[in-house]
């Protein structure tokens, strides 16, 4: 029942922000939309309903989304505004292994490494991810996990796991 | 830890510059006055007499004073959608497999955004009377949802949830019959076909729904959506079951 009500309030905000506007008209419209879509689609999207009731996840997500669009993002710009000048590029496929199990951790990581430039997952097969790397420091499993998805991976263990 | 600071009051003054330079050159704001043929249109629409009671322009124009010309051009997109089923001779559906799909990155991500999806179209669909968008583009939106599932699950996801393109055209009729609904009912009260204002309520409860203009949006979008989505489905199809549906020899 939670994951119900807290996915229709998630979709519900996400209407309101969509439309940009509060009228009753966008009110009404958007909590029989959010209900109508939320209840089946929870079921889909949630599997395990305390996680969902865990203040500190929320915390670690907040943090980490401050942090990666900040932080993380500007660093990696500025790495490959770097390159784009010196064009010291050594490009290629690595493979890296990923311990998180859960599937919205494995996703964070995912677009995580993909969102910032330089590093883009091309395939995930079996546990590991292939990462097409602007500068490949290290074909060594371990060694490029720590380099390009390390940080990642801690966070989507402290949001999902 | 320093260095980091140091980043980051980087970055954030540089986004204030750039939004204090935006607001200065007077390049994000909206102009005080709207020009004379946008008045026009909006006393046209909504402000003057005998008017459509929607100050969205376009949705007013193409489901009231040119309605007819609207009811043609939905019957012609269901005639294409019915076509391409006779065409394919798609009477039955392919029997259920497993179908492979993508990575589990792809799947998680499209459960995601194929419910946003649906959120947003909705939000396209009923805010048709008040703001640009209307039926077509809030069900062209929804087809998107289907569209993402067939290659990113298989379309034995859909099929497996009875969405048949056969269910499927069932429902654009049923959307089409509440359009034409929609459009005879003031007849009963001896109105003439079409009939908008003078027939249904402009205000429910004191939000504008521009009388028959909604109730139109909400048909359409279920129509188009509909009308899309088995277009979709019965075009993705192997071509080995449309040559058994057909009784062909693969010699």
């Amino acid at each position: 029942m939670f994951r119900e009500v807290l996915v229709t309030l998630w979709l519900f905000l996400f209407y309101i922000v969509y439309t940009g506007s509060t009228t009753p008209y966008d009110i009404a419209t958007g909590l029989v939309v959010a209900a109508l879509v939320g209840v089946p689609a929870s079921r889909v999207l949630v599997s395990d309903e305390r996680k969902l009731l865990d203040v500190k996840r929320y915390i670690h997500l907040f943090y980490y989304a401050l942090k990666y669009m900040t932080v993380i993002e500007f660093k990696a710009h500025m790495d490959v505004v770097k390159r784009v000048f010196t064009m010291r590029l050594n490009p290629g496929i690595v493979k890296i292994p990923v311990y998180a199990k859960s599937r919205y951790g494995r996703l964070l990581i995912a677009v995580s490494i993909t969102n910032t430039p330089g590093t883009v997952v091309v395939d995930e097969r079996d546990g590991w991810f292939y990462v097409n790397w602007i500068d490949v420091a290290s074909t060594k499993p371990e060694e490029a996990r720590l380099a390009i998805s390390a940080e990642f991976e801690d966070y989507a263990f402290k949001i999902f796991e | 830890m320093g260095r980091r600071l140091l980043g980051l009051v980087f970055v954030y003054s540089l986004a204030l510059a750039l939004a204090l330079v935006v607001y200065a050159t007077g390049s994000l704001q909206p102009p005080h006055e709207i020009k004379r043929l946008g008045v026009f249109y909006v006393e046209e629409t909504f402000f003057g007499n005998m008017t459509a009671m929607s100050p969205e322009a376009v949705t007013a124009i193409v489901w009231d004073y040119r309605g007819l010309d609207t009811v043609y051009e939905t019957a012609v997109f269901f005639l294409a959608v019915v076509a391409g089923l006779a065409v394919f001779r798609v009477s039955k559906t392919p029997p259920l497999k497993r179908g492979v799909g993508l990575t589990e990155i792809s799947r998680t991500s499209t459960k995601i955004v194929a419910a946003l999806i649906v959120v947003v179209s909705a939000s396209i669909a009923l805010h048709g009377h008040l703001t640009p968008g209307g039926g077509f583009q809030g069900g062209s939106t929804l087809a998107i949802a289907p569209l993402l599932v067939i290659p990113i699950f298989s379309y034995y996801a859909l099929l497996a949830r009875r969405l048949t393109p056969g269910l499927l055209v069932t429902l654009r009729g049923l959307a089409l019959t509440a359009i034409g609904l929609v459009a005879l009912l003031p007849v009963f009260k001896g109105l003439e076909v079409v009939t908008n204002i003078r027939f249904y309520p402009a205000y429910i409860l004191g939000q504008l729904v521009s009388g028959s203009l909604l109730l139109y949006n909400s048909s359409e979008y279920i129509a188009v959506a509909s009308g899309f989505a088995a277009v979709f489905l019965y075009l993705s199809f192997e071509e080995e079951f449309h040559e058994e549906e057909r009784g062909e020899d693969h010699e």
